[in-house]
């Protein structure tokens, strides 16, 4: 299974989400890798604790191999290359979890020939034959990089792929979220015009709210009364504008809710996280697991 | 002076086994020529051989620069309508002349690959089995030349002695192209029933006449990467080439039993849902052991020799046995479970 995973807006924790949703599968004794396309700043290492390439590889990047410089790309086994103990070694029954990181300075793209989607088909193909899943994180916004996989897809016929469209619980992020997947030059546009069937293409396309506010949250405990009111009618508007915006519940895969840890460091939640250091809350680990098991779950991708 | 060769194997993108006639159509793909066939002890479907161009520098364990010219010879094959492999390979001589000649030249001698200039076939075997760029993970990012033109390109015949090119030769990259290309055919429906990684086994091969006797020596770098060197008696032939392509199936075939093993029984009490994880291993590779099925009696020797040590068959039985036990046990438990028994 191929993921995608794209927002309209930066800033919406997609990468960390993404990066989390990778461990958490390959804790469940799934083989995960992930796949750092967010050519403009490609921080993945950052995430997985790989200070090597932190801010991406020196030699051995995917920019490289999409360009054509190197047969294959860089590959780290975090369990392996991990700065953090407590990835560094693979749980028992843990599937492996394997980084290929971006290019040091590679920039985004500036236009996708046919050579590099050729290039893109390859490499996915390739891993698709060894891991069950491979997270792709693609820059924010429409990009070329978007253009390419869409075309990369579209001659993978009989390769599984799906994408998750990420954004906050705010106003401009529902509407540009929207916009990304079904406004001009959107996801479905541009795929449709690659070959892709609309339809389909919709179909394999899921939300995840990031940075949510539950009413109930402990983080609501210190807040005034009035407060409480205006955040529950609030809330109540930005669920109604998301429903007519196609972002409603039913396109929705799942949330991530707000995480004091995330919003100071972008990092993997582990276990120990939660239960040992109690840094972060439970809440939040339960939701990249939740999603790591819907990810491949067909049956929270049927039909609207 | 020596041959080098990289075998690439991994399983066929297929839900299922596939016929001999669909393998015939899968390798048919390659070239217009006719795909062999064989159906005893097992079906095995070898495409033609295919060349490839390369003009570029020789690995060397001593990082001198070496230039090679000629053509690397490729293969690929479908074993058991469920294991794929590409096999390239290149006999290393040396050159008349210390120039680059026209391009009929190196085709009239297919798979060969003249070196201009100095070169000792041991700095050459050691740069190529000791130096690997891939050996810090998973045999990826294994270093950076494209030995591009599918077929020669007579268009780069006129690089003068200013040649420059600085990528070694890859032959990975060139059976793992052939292997892409098989495994990307609408033939195949690409719901293969397990995931596993390739395996890349670079052997070199010398004559006896030349380095002492007969040996095999096998190593494992990580968990896709192996070594092979062998010295074998009388003049290099393509059985060699068949020897390291039946033991890269093999090791393939340990290599991914052992994963789906490791994968149903660690972590967790054994039980249905391991028995489960372990099934594809019975319905898709148990029947595929047959080491040394077709290699060369002249070169059975060394097969057997790495069946001692490390014990490539021993290893594979206690791991059958295990499959079989953990069934077995499982399906008593379920029976009495049920009052049964």
């Amino acid at each position: 299974m191929l993921v995608f995973a794209i927002s309209d807006k930066g800033g919406t924790g997609r990468s960390v989400t993404s990066t989390n949703i990778a461990y958490r599968h390959a804790l469940q004794g799934n083989d995960a890798c992930y796949l750092d396309f967010d050519f403009g700043s490609p921080t993945a290492g950052a995430i997985f604790s790989v200070s090597s390439v932190a801010r991406g590889t020196r030699a051995g990047g995917l920019h490289e191999y999409l360009r054509g410089e190197l047969t294959e790309p860089q590959r780290i086994d975090v369990w392996a290359e991990s700065d953090r103990e407590g990835l560094r070694v693979k749980p028992p029954g843990a599937g492996r979890l394997v980084l290929l990181p971006g290019s040091e300075g590679g920039g985004e793209l500036s236009t996708v020939d046919d050579e590099m989607a050729n290039r893109c088909v390859q490499l996915f193909s390739r891993l698709e034959e060894e891991f069950d899943l491979c997270v792709v994180d693609v820059s924010a916004g429409r990009s070329f990089t978007a253009e390419m996989i869409l075309q990369a897809t579209v001659r993978l016929p009989a390769v599984p792929f799906r994408w998750l469209v990420y954004h906050r619980w705010t106003r401009q992020h529902i509407i540009a979220a929207d916009g990304l997947v079904n406004g001009a030059d959107g996801l479905l546009d541009v795929g449709a015009r690659f070959g892709h069937d609309p339809e389909v293409l919709r179909e394999r396309i899921r939300f995840v709210r990031t940075a949510v506010l539950e009413s109930e949250a402990a983080e609501l405990v210190g807040l005034r009364d009035e407060q409480r009111a205006w955040l529950s009618a609030y809330d109540g508007e930005l669920r109604e504008l998301a429903g007519r915006h196609g972002v409603g519940r039913t396109a929705m895969l799942g949330k991530v809710p707000l995480d004091p840890i995330l919003q100071w460091r972008e990092q993997l939640i582990s276990d120990e996280d939660v239960l040992a250091t109690k840094i972060a809350n439970a809440e939040t680990a339960a939701a990249f697991e939740d999603l790591a098991k819907k990810i491949m779950d067909d049956s929270a991708w049927e039909g609207l | 002076m020596l041959v080098m060769g990289e075998v690439h194997t991994g399983l066929l993108q297929n839900s299922g086994e596939v016929a001999a006639s669909t393998c015939r159509r899968l390798l048919g793909l390659l070239a217009g020529q006719t795909v062999r066939v064989s159906r005893r002890p097992i079906v095995h479907a070898v495409s033609p051989d295919r060349l490839t161009g390369v003009d570029c520098r020789l690995p060397s364990a001593s990082q001198s620069r070496v230039r090679g010219v000629g053509t690397v010879l490729t293969r690929c094959s479908i074993t058991g309508g469920r294991v794929v492999q590409g096999s390239s390979y290149v006999r290393i001589v040396r050159a008349a002349v210390d120039r680059r000649l026209p391009w009929s030249h190196y085709l009239a001698r297919p798979g060969v690959m003249e070196v201009l200039g100095k070169a000792k076939p041991r700095d050459l075997s050691d740069g190529f089995t000791d130096d690997l760029p891939g050996d810090r993970l998973s045999g990826a990012s294994a270093g950076r030349t494209r030995p591009d033109p599918a077929r020669p390109d007579p268009a780069r015949g006129d690089r003068g002695p200013g040649w420059s090119g600085s990528a070694p030769l890859d032959l990975g990259a060139i059976s793992g192209r052939f292997v892409d290309l098989v495994q990307s055919s609408p033939l195949l429906d690409r719901r293969a029933p397990f995931k596993i990684p390739r395996t890349r086994l670079r052997w070199v091969a010398e004559s006896a006449s030349e380095s002492g006797a007969p040996a095999i020596r096998f190593t494992l770098h990580n968990d896709q990467l192996r070594t092979l060197r062998l010295v074998h008696d009388g003049e290099f032939t393509p059985a060699v080439a068949e020897l390291c392509e039946d033991l890269a199936l093999h090791d393939w075939l340990l290599t991914t039993l052992l994963v789906i093993v490791e994968r149903a029984l660690t972590g967790g009490a054994p039980g249905p849902e391991a028995v489960a994880k372990l099934t594809p291993a019975v319905d898709h590779l148990l029947h595929l052991w047959m080491p040394a099925a077709r290699v060369d009696e002249t070169l059975t020797p060394l097969w057997e020799s790495l069946e001692r040590y490390p014990g490539f068959t021993r290893q594979w039985q206690s791991l059958v046995d295990r499959i079989r036990d953990q069934i077995s046990v499982n399906m008593l438990t379920l029976l009495i479970r049920k009052g049964g028994w």
